[in-house]
């Protein structure tokens, strides 16, 4: 049984229905009957699916060899950030629980051991506090609540 | 028609400002907590929280696990405040120096205000740590009834409450996994209702861990027996004196999954009597039926005949507390020592001896942490042949030593410099020469060198105590050398405030300081004032700071809880050059506390009694 899955680029992807249930979300609207038809993916592009339709098809392919499927997945998630986001992002629409958890770990990897300023090169984020704020922050955080 | 390109270019370079702006904070909510969510530490969840607002938000929200170094830094009212959702609580009370009965009693660390807030704000907290505070009965049945799902207690040097605490404990939390009341105080209330143990539900069998090691009461061995039987996820179990070596194997034999086993008391077992013969041989069969253990302590007393039940064991061995095995002599301790091939991690008495920690470093080429403790601290002549050569030895022949904590009566210079050449892997060195001002036995010069080597080599040094013939000369070193260096302990050390201002101003990640009879004033002090809002505390005590450096200090950092701690009365009634007996200072985001005893005295003091 074949699903006609559609990235936002508008690229149709043919595959498995077994292969594509590991998304929670289109495993509803298969069980909803509403998986007849093209389903369209405004949130994911073909580069991204092609990404996501692989992880799931090997996951199916090596459900039995943990190994396998260990290093696999070791191999798969060593992409760059930009990649990495856009599977994050993709595995969250999509609810695929273990990419998902592999992203957030991997993203979380990153995170560890980084100043603050660190953080915010690294993911492009414009720090919104104030210098007081910041301070008074700093001082809580490392006077209450540190080792 | 340049203008109009240039503008065009100057939309588009901000379009692409914008994009990448927004990759990083275009992610949902839910995807930003389920990052968080593998990310535990405090360090780095305090990172996460600074990096901007909507940040600050998410992760003060999803923060579950949370840890307060000095229960006075911080209140009750600001951490709820400030985390809503908080599952595990751990707690420090106590300064270190409160081991060593420096700090009177009634200074204070209560707990009870802290679970009262917790009661109502956290109704789904699990865990609670505490760590030298004062717990009360009402609160540790406040506890049980608060908390539904109420998994852990580990109380850690604690005291205040007693047996009837235990018994709301053991009643009520339905849930509890691990109960831990490693060296605190408790009193023991003779219940009418039977003992706390039986107080277990019978249908109750998720117990993880119990460690009952400190209690001097009775136990209930048959309501032991019954809760060990039916809790099969049971995998420390640490029993205190009153449970007799021989009954051992009964426990053994119900919980043979045990990873971790404290032992009882053996007086029973007379060395010089092995009958009945059984009593041996069913010992050694439980033991040989527990597959599991890694780890092993008690040994109050035990007859080294009945050593070798354990032997079977010894090999898988990687923890092993013999502190308190003061029956076990140096051949029987070499003779158990050597057949622990996996050990790591080793608290002995000085019983074992230069000989024995010898043995030691060619028989344990895997431990990492060596804590040798006197047998008879306050005697004036050595009992055993413990010497600086033992620690040498060790230091030589075992490669992944990195933590020691050394109780000895002789030390040399010449020995600490081979220590440090041998182990610049060391990150916690304390040197506990008993007698104070001891100097090189060889030279009868001070230990200066002796430990500026150690702080030069090992680069990685974090805590570090001090003991013998020191002058300022040391202190030089270790401001010089120990830039990671994050505890000192000091003692009847140092000439000068110069001693002092070099461990200030030079030791950039010092957190905590704690000196007694140590010739310091109020000049280092106050000249490094700035540095203390840079550690978590500072603690002196019989040293040479006046009353006046200290209300001094106190206007100069508001910040700072500086507590002038004075037996002899409130400290205005004494010159203001007067040394203060006991000093405690520590930097606070919640101000001054004001569960104050009578001898204890801050800047704040006067004005909440309304004095002037």
């Amino acid at each position: 049984m074949a699903l006609e899955l559609k990235s936002s680029d508008n690229k149709i992807f043919e595959v498995e229905e077994l292969v594509a249930v590991q998304s929670e979300t289109i495993k509803s609207l298969v069980e909803d009957g509403c998986a007849d038809n093209v389903i369209p993916l405004p949130n994911v592009d073909s580069k991204t699916l092609e990404l996501v339709l692989d992880w799931c098809k090997n996951h199916v392919d090596m459900k039995l060899d943990e190994e396998k499927l260990k290093e696999y997945e070791d191999k798969f998630i060593e992409v760059d950030q930009a990649v990495l986001y856009d599977l994050l992002l993709a595995a969250n629409y999509l609810n695929i629980k273990d990419l998902l958890n592999r992203a957030c770990q991997k993203v979380a990897d990153m995170l560890k051991g980084k100043t603050p300023e660190q953080i915010r090169e690294t993911l492009n984020i414009v720090n919104d506090f104030s210098p007081e704020e910041e301070e008074e922050i700093r001082k809580e955080n490392l006077w209450a609540f540190e080792e | 028609m340049c203008l109009c390109l240039c503008c065009v270019v100057f939309i588009f370079l901000i379009l692409i400002f914008y994009m990448k702006m927004m990759m990083g904070s275009s992610f949902p909510e839910e995807v930003l907590e389920h990052v968080f969510s593998f990310i535990e530490r405090d360090r780095d969840r305090n990172a996460i929280s600074t990096v901007c607002q909507s940040w600050y938000e998410i992760e003060r929200w999803s923060r579950r696990r949370v840890f307060v170094g000095n229960c006075y830094a911080v209140s009750p009212v600001i951490l709820i405040k400030r985390f809503p959702d908080v599952r595990c609580l751990e707690l420090k009370g106590k300064p270190h120096f409160a081991d060593f009965n420096l700090v009177p009693e009634g200074w204070g660390a209560y707990v009870d205000p802290w679970i009262e807030a917790a009661s109502k704000a956290y109704p789904g907290l699990e865990e609670i740590r505490l760590k030298r505070m004062v717990i009360s009965d009402d609160t540790l049945k406040l506890i049980s009834k608060s908390f539904k799902n109420f998994k852990v207690l580990v109380l850690s040097s604690c005291e205040g409450f007693s047996t009837k605490g235990l018994a709301a404990i053991a009643a009520d939390c339905r849930n509890l996994r691990e109960l831990d009341l490693r060296e605190s105080e408790v009193e023991d209330l003779n219940q009418s209702s039977g003992h706390w143990l039986s107080r277990f539900p019978d249908n109750y069998t998720s117990l993880v861990s119990l460690n009952i090691a400190c209690l001097n009461s009775e136990v209930s061995f048959t309501a032991l027996e019954c809760l060990v039987g039916r809790c099969p996820n049971l995998r420390t179990l640490r029993l205190n004196r009153a449970v007799p070596f021989d009954r051992l194997a009964i426990l053994l034999r119900r919980a043979p999954q045990l990873v971790e086993l404290g032992t009882g008391e053996a007086s029973d077992l007379r060395p010089d009597v092995f009958s009945p013969p059984d009593v041996f041989s069913n010992l050694l069969g439980a033991f040989s039926g527990c597959k599991e253990l890694k780890s092993l302590s008690g040994f109050w007393d035990v007859a080294p005949g009945y050593l070798p039940v354990v032997y079977p064991i010894c090999p898988r061995l990687t923890s092993l507390n013999l502190s308190y095995a003061a029956t076990i002599q140096s051949s029987d301790l070499i003779k158990l020592a050597s057949q622990c091939q996996n050990l790591q991690k080793l608290w002995v008495l000085d019983y074992i001896e230069d000989l024995g920690l010898e043995e030691l470093a060619a028989s344990c080429k895997d431990l990492r942490e060596l804590r040798v403790f006197p047998s008879e601290p306050f005697g004036a002549e050595p009992n055993v042949l413990l010497t600086e050569q033992g620690l040498v030895s060790v230091s030589e022949g075992c490669p992944k030593l990195h933590s020691v904590l050394y109780f000895c009566r002789q030390m040399s210079n010449e020995a600490l410099r081979t220590i440090a050449r041998n182990r610049p892997n060391m990150t916690r060195f304390r040197l506990c020469i008993i007698e104070p001002r001891t100097p090189d036995y060889l030279t009868l010069e001070p230990l200066d060198v002796g430990f500026g080597a150690i702080v030069e080599h090992c680069k990685d040094l974090r805590r570090l105590s001090l003991s013998g013939l020191l002058t300022d000369r040391v202190f030089k070193y270790i401001g010089t050398y120990g830039k990671k260096l994050e505890m000192l302990s000091v003692a009847f050390a140092g000439d000068s405030d110069l001693g002092l201002h070099h461990v200030l101003s030079g030791c950039e990640n010092l957190r905590k300081l704690e000196i007694r009879d140590c010739p310091f004033g109020d000049k280092a002090l106050l000249a490094n004032a700035a540095k203390l809002e840079t550690m978590r505390s500072l603690w002196m005590s019989s040293c040479s700071v006046s009353f006046g450096a200290c209300k001094l200090l106190g206007q100069k950092m508001p910040m700072l809880n500086v507590e002038v701690i004075d037996e002899r009365g409130p400290p205005d009634s004494r010159p203001e050059s007067c040394p203060v007996e006991k000093l405690y200072i520590y930097r606070t985001v919640s101000g001054p506390r004001f569960d104050m005893p009578g001898f204890v005295w801050t800047k704040d003091k006067d004005s909440a009694l309304g004095l002037s």
